[in-house]
């Protein structure tokens, strides 16, 4: 039940903007209290009493009459974020407020009646270009013929070579910074439904094409996890050739649709070859998911994929084996915007190998958090552990490197190959 | 006793570690027996815990630091069987029972899960009916240790030694006799876990005196077991024990 959330770490990171009206002296109030549960959040609960080296009563002591001063939401905000940034480490950070707003606005069925949408595009980065790496069927991008492979140079007008840049240059990591860059470009065509955004592309021609797409709402169906804003949530399991299960879902949440959907897979595909897990873009979610997805994919008792470190107890991460497991080779996709849970589950099956890893190097963002609301209503999330993966290395800052390196490149995106998964299959029938 | 576990395989986390204070020498203390049959006789006595032969006890689950919440139901048939269901909403839900031989936990989470050892041997003493009553058939030793404070009262703290596994601590209040704490190390194949739960809210059902509530830190995380209504001796269908066909394909035979 631990929460080991990378679910909104790039929307933490990347942050949202909204209009900043000026503050009531009841709201600076609200705000100086959260910035110091923040404080003794960290203070209290961090896994290392030292805080990572960084004198903490110091930086209390620096921002506090900065957080007294702010004058916005926004501002509050910056002086929370800069105190966490102090930690140099992943899973904390602030999610505004506003982004919980979608669990205020239910229709009849009690769902949120979401008001932002995206245009059905799913980007990487291939070389410091953006590529489009899936077009979701039957969406605005799809009616308007964007393909795979190609370019995204302009959003609403603005370049975004300067801005990817920028970040990169603000974060170092260049594993870390892929994840951020990635989300920073998709969350720039998210927007409301009811607006449009202008896309300049460059098509498979090497031609600039500029379209103008629709939003739709997100994929999947919505779920409500504790103190976490209302996250969209979908499985996809099928036959991807006669002989191979593929498994592919957006975060770790959801753990009864998991299921349900790894008990159709397992029935179908009893006698296949072998299995895919595509963790690629996925962020992470609940962290006891990947003890209960390895359970399906071994018959051996007392397997560990590793141990959470929290300041005065450790966590292993034990595997419960399913009945009839499946035994076959397991090859699990990753990229560079897989992060924690997906790091946690990737690590320990190739640990104990169990599992041959393909893809990209992992984001490197694999602490144990939790996830809390704050006095002024924001959201705060809190690494409260680390993470040692079974074979004795610490996933936050080294993720995973997998078995074989692939990498994706626009001539076979715009072939509509899959290198990724096309290096797997051939992988399980050479078993 | 027994009711006071029913959250115990519930919480999976680490444990925030709570000083106890043994203020004065054992010999000075009322004795261990003297202490546990109080507690009994200051709960309603033998009679009012043998008149009853199940129970259903419904309530929720909550934990607070991650607005996390759910509901519970649990159910007990004497001697010893049991099944509880947590539903955590988004999470799923946690099964837990027994048959009286087969110790099990069932998630969708995290799979399902045949208990062995000494953490069978923790489930099993969780799920006996009436425990409170039977402390000298579960435990081989039991001792009073010390005299703590407890919500800024003393208590007296008991250590029971059960035949397999680590003791538990419990603490009973000084002048009502009540169980105001227990500790204990979970056993799991996650690990050994430090569990404090705090009982409060003690009233009436039926003839017993019982907790309604239950606060429990392990890992760092606070969980709060709040109980909303007990009912006794109906009928209890007896497949609601069935172990699990998930379960079973894990039992060596």
């Amino acid at each position: 039940m631990r929460l080991s959330s990378g679910a909104i770490l790039a929307a933490v990171l990347c942050g949202w903007s909204f209009a900043q009206p000026a503050l009531t002296p009841a709201e600076r109030q609200l705000n100086v209290d959260s910035f110091e549960q923040v404080w003794k959040t960290v203070r209290d609960k961090h896994w290392d009493p030292k805080l990572n080296g960084v004198d903490w009563q110091a930086v209390h002591d620096e921002l506090r009459p900065k957080i007294e001063a702010a004058a916005s939401m926004q501002e509050a905000r910056e002086v929370m974020s800069d105190m966490l940034h102090r930690l140099k480490q992943t899973h904390f950070g602030i999610v505004p407020g506003e982004a919980y707003r979608e669990l205020n606005q239910k229709d009849d069925n009690g769902k949120s009646n979401p008001s932002d949408g995206d245009p059905g595009l799913d980007v990487r980065l291939v070389d410091g270009h953006a590529l489009v790496t899936f077009v979701t069927p039957d969406s605005p991008a799809a009616a308007k013929g964007v393909k795979l492979g190609w370019e995204i140079l302009r959003i609403d007008g603005k370049e975004l070579a300067p801005g990817m840049e920028k970040v990169r240059a603000a974060l170092g990591s260049a594993m870390l910074a892929e994840l951020i860059e990635t989300r920073s470009v998709i969350e720039r065509m998210e927007g409301p439904i009811d607006k449009t955004v202008e896309v300049e592309f460059l098509d498979g021609n090497d031609r600039k094409v500029t379209l103008t797409l629709g939003r739709t709402g997100p994929r999947g169906t919505e779920t409500v996890f504790g103190s976490l804003p209302p996250l969209h949530f979908w499985v996809d399991t099928h036959k991807l050739q006669p002989d191979i299960g593929y498994v592919h879902f957006n975060m770790f949440f959801e753990p009864e649709a998991v299921e349900a959907a790894m008990k159709k897979i397992m029935a179908e595909c009893r006698d296949c070859k072998g299995f895919i897990i595509d963790l690629r873009g996925n962020p992470g979610g609940v962290g006891a998911m990947a003890m209960g997805l390895a359970g399906w994919f071994t018959r051996q008792s007392g397997l560990i994929l590793g141990t959470m470190y929290l300041r005065s107890a450790s966590i292993k991460f034990a595997v419960f084996p399913r009945p009839n497991p499946f035994d076959g080779p397991l090859a699990i996709l990753v990229d560079g915007c897989s992060a924690s849970t997906s790091e946690i589950f990737a690590g320990g099956m190739q640990d104990l190998k169990r599992a041959h890893v393909f893809g990209a190097h992992t984001a490197a963002a694999a602490l144990p958090s939790m996830f809390t609301k704050l006095p002024n209503g924001d959201g705060f999330q809190y690494a409260v552990a680390n993470y040692i993966s079974e074979g004795g290395k610490p996933l936050e800052g080294t993720g995973v490197t997998p078995d074989r390196e692939v990498k994706l490149t626009r001539h076979q995106l715009l072939e509509g190959q899959d290198p990724v998964l096309d290096a797997a299959v051939s992988w399980i029938h050479g078993q | 006793m027994s009711r006071y576990y029913v959250g115990r395989n519930i919480a999976i986390g680490a444990a925030m570690v709570l000083s106890l204070s043994l203020a004065r020498a054992a010999d000075d203390l009322p004795k261990a027996d003297t202490i546990l049959d109080k507690y009994v006789e200051v709960t309603g006595g033998k009679a009012a815990y043998e008149k009853h032969h199940n129970e259903i006890a419904k309530g929720s689950f909550e934990m607070a630091a991650m607005g996390i919440k759910g509901s519970l139901t649990s159910y007990r048939v004497e001697p010893d069987k049991s099944y509880t269901e947590t539903d955590l909403g988004a999470m799923g839900k946690v099964r837990e029972g027994s048959d009286g031989k087969v110790f099990w936990q069932l998630s969708a989470m995290m799979g399902p899960h045949l208990r062995e050892g000494s953490e069978k041997a923790q489930a099993q003493l969780a799920g006996t009916f009436n425990a409170e009553l039977r402390w000298r058939d579960l435990f081989k030793d039991v001792k009073t240790v010390g005299v703590e404070k407890v919500d800024g009262k003393d208590c007296y703290s008991v250590q029971l030694t059960p035949a397999e596994g680590s003791p538990i601590t419990q603490c009973y209040d000084k002048e009502s006799g009540l169980m105001v704490k227990q500790s204990m190390t979970l056993q799991s194949p996650m690990g050994e876990q430090t569990v404090n739960s705090f009982a409060t809210d003690y009233r009436k059902e039926g003839d017993v005196l019982m907790p309604h509530k239950l606060k429990s830190s392990v890992a760092g995380q606070e969980i709060t077991i709040t109980f909303d209504s007990f009912t006794f001796d109906t009928d209890i269908p007896a497949d609601t024990f069935a172990v699990p066909d998930e379960i079973k394909a894990l039992v060596k035979k």
